[in-house]
């Protein structure tokens, strides 16, 4: 540490040392102009905050505000008056919105611990010593899903599950069962969003817990084993503490995510069938965009980001533990 | 009766060739150090025996079993690893107490083991402490202690002391070596610090480029080395050598010529008839600590550059015939850059090696 305000100061004084001694032409002393002012910094950091304000704290501030009006572009001639927590009541009496929640819900506690296990077990694979190349090759093939867009993995599932010439048919012909109409039947149509955002997301938990496992020491590693040969009792006692950080982060961009998850769903199923998909992201954008009440979808939308932020901070306070 | 037996054991990583056939046996109790510069492959070889490596050629035992394949938890050894490879989310007490709940060992037999591992170690205080929250010394002890609950057949070090400083190097070591004396355990030590191997061990096994240059009690390695090698590895500062000219082969001696010798020759003693004929070169070995000044019949004629004091002793470094030749003598004596010095050696102390660097005659 003091080494290192040692060090700075030394270079502070190198930097600033030539400074007094430049002279101009002219023969006056002056600081050489090396295009860095007290404003750079500024500079450099301005376009990143604009877009940050412009794109996240106007429109969430915006949202906020009109959550508080009757806000309903249909009918521009009532006006936007403000109606305190009109909006807010209205929500949590209604129950689609609950409905949705609860599918959203039921939604998340499919997806994710298939997600978190299939990564786990990828992870343990790839992490393994031996077959460089196909490891290489298969760390690679995993950034293609989590680098599709999310309407284009809709359209994806789609073809996957389209009842006349879909893949998923194809495959139970293939063993001998009967064509499904996999979008038009509500526990069908769940099964597909779920698989669709299984294939998208299991790839980033293996990347995540693969990163975990290589922060682990590799004489820890090797310590253990000589005490122990479960491959379990390594994986409980040895390298969880590692990953833990990990699945924190994981499950606070997943519960976010999931709560938003919007496009895939709205390119393949809409909501539906009836309401089997109609998970709360897409109840929103109906409400909005569809009834345009903006005013109630501010709220609904609201609600969410509150409802997001109490479960991350559930997560960090029940699971992060720094491995120091 | 041999406890563990390494039987030509092999390593490959791909095509290069780490261990080239390695055998040698050590007895129940036995504390066998494995010595040699970087890269000979000692830390492979102690890894081999832990497990942590795949045998690619060979068999390896531990007493009377054949482990060569055996998974490294099942071998029952315990290594202590030079980064001490503490879990760093675990208390001292858990660290220690890990192996023995991994075996289901009741509660209270586990606290009972670890709570005298700790009194034989002095880290009782320490038990409810984190790694981090420890000094290297402590963190190397409780690394030591987890080896010792276990109770193995064998203790595994690799290079346990090198992140300590000095002082605490010789501490742990008079330590470790206590240890070995109370345990009566069979150990295996990785340095490449020949102090701890001269020290430690009962026996040294030398290693070069992945084959065993010489296996020997200290003391036979010091007097004995088999090589220039071996010579030049143990004993600090290290052995000097003069590449002399046979002269002339009378029975039993041998006269040989370098500038360095005292009148341009020298006479020794040397059984080695036969082997050597006129003309040849042969390797003279001359200890530092086994040269004298002011000797009545010199041996060497050097010329000193310079002297370290270091308060006991003096070490000189000085030029003969051209060759770098070092001293540690004695006391302070007081002398200058440059002046000549007549330096003597027991006729007994001097090393003969061939051209090829074998030992021709081992003194004594």
């Amino acid at each position: 540490m003091t080494r290192d305000v040692a060090r700075q100061a030394v270079m502070r004084k190198k930097t600033i040392m030539p400074e007094t001694t430049v002279k101009s032409p002219s023969g006056v002393n002056r600081v050489p102009n090396r295009g860095y002012g007290r404003w750079t910094p500024f500079w450099f950091l301005a376009p990143a905050v604009l877009t940050l304000l412009l794109i996240g704290i106007y429109p969430t501030i915006f949202a906020l505000v009109t959550s508080f009006r009757r806000y309903n572009i249909a009918r521009p001639r009532e006006g936007f008056p403000f109606i305190g927590f009109e909006n807010y009541a209205s929500v949590l009496t209604d129950s689609t919105f609950w409905a949705s929640l609860g599918t959203t819900a039921r939604f998340y506690i499919t997806v994710l611990p298939i997600e978190v296990m299939l990564g786990l077990c990828i992870a343990l694979l790839l992490h393994k010593t031996g077959m460089g190349f196909l490891k290489a090759l298969a760390r690679v093939t995993l950034v293609v899903p989590l680098a599709t867009t999310y309407a284009v993995v809709g359209l994806i599932g789609r073809l996957i599950f389209n009842r006349d010439f879909g893949v998923a048919n194809q495959v139970l012909n293939t063993f001998g069962f009967d064509s499904f109409d996999w979008l038009g039947s509500p526990a069908g149509a769940f099964a597909a969003i779920a698989i669709m955002d299984i294939w998208q997301w299991t790839p980033f938990c293996a990347l995540i817990f693969l990163a975990g496992l290589s922060m682990v020491p590799g004489e820890i590693e090797e310590a253990a084993r000589l005490e122990t040969s479960s491959k379990w009792a390594l994986l409980k006692h040895v390298q969880l503490p590692y990953l833990l950080p990990g699945l924190t982060a994981l499950l606070i961009l997943r519960s976010a995510d999931v709560l938003k998850l919007f496009d895939m769903v709205f390119v393949m199923t809409r909501g539906g069938p009836g309401s089997a998909t109609d998970l709360v992201s897409i109840y929103i954008q109906r409400v909005g965009f569809r009834i345009f009440d903006l005013g109630t979808a501010s709220a609904q939308a609201i609600l969410l980001l509150i409802l997001t932020i109490v479960i991350s901070r559930l997560y960090i306070r029940i699971l992060y533990k720094e491995v120091q | 009766m041999t406890f563990l037996q390494l039987n030509n054991i092999q390593k490959k990583f791909g095509e290069m060739s780490v261990i080239k056939g390695v055998s040698f046996s050590a007895q129940k109790g036995e504390f066998v150090v494995f010595v040699g510069p970087s890269g000979c492959g000692k830390s492979t070889l102690l890894r081999m025996i832990a497990g942590l490596e795949d045998v690619s050629d060979g068999t390896l035992s531990i007493d009377g079993k054949d482990v060569t394949y055996e998974e490294p938890a099942k071998r029952e050894v315990s290594m202590v690893f030079q980064s001490y490879a503490l879990y760093p989310h675990m208390s001292v007490f858990e660290n220690m107490a890990f192996g023995l709940r991994m075996i289901k060992l009741p509660e209270d037999q586990i606290k009972a083991r670890v709570l005298e591992a700790a009194r034989i170690l002095q880290i009782e205080a320490l038990l409810e402490r984190k790694p981090k929250a420890l000094s290297g010394g402590q963190r190397q002890r409780v690394a030591i202690g987890r080896s010792i609950v276990r109770n193995p057949k064998i203790f595994l070090f690799d290079e346990p002391l090198s992140n300590l400083d000095a002082e605490l190097r010789t501490q742990m070591r008079v330590e470790i070596a206590k240890l070995h004396r109370n345990l009566g355990a069979t150990m295996v030590y990785v340095t490449h610090d020949q102090v701890e191997a001269m020290t430690l061990a009962d026996r040294i096994v030398v290693l070069r480029g992945g084959l065993v240059e010489q296996i020997g009690t200290p003391t036979e390695l010091y007097d004995r080395p088999a090589n220039t090698f071996v010579a030049g590895f143990i004993g600090s500062p290290k052995m000097n050598f003069l590449a002399a000219t046979v002269d002339g082969v009378d029975g039993g001696s041998l006269k040989l010529s370098h500038p360095a010798f005292a009148g341009g020759s020298l006479t020794v003693a040397s059984d080695t008839a036969g082997r050597v004929k006129t003309g040849d070169t042969i390797i003279v070995g001359m200890r530092p600590e086994h040269l004298t000044l002011d000797a009545a019949n010199p041996v060497l004629t050097l010329a000193l550059d310079i002297s370290e004091n270091l308060g006991g002793s003096t070490q000189l470094y000085t030029t003969g015939g051209g060759e770098p030749v070092t001293l540690v003598v004695p006391g302070r004596p007081s002398l200058n850059s440059g002046d000549g010095l007549n330096v003597g050696i027991d006729a007994s102390h001097i090393y003969l090696f061939d051209a090829a660097g074998q030992a021709l005659r081992a003194s004594h």
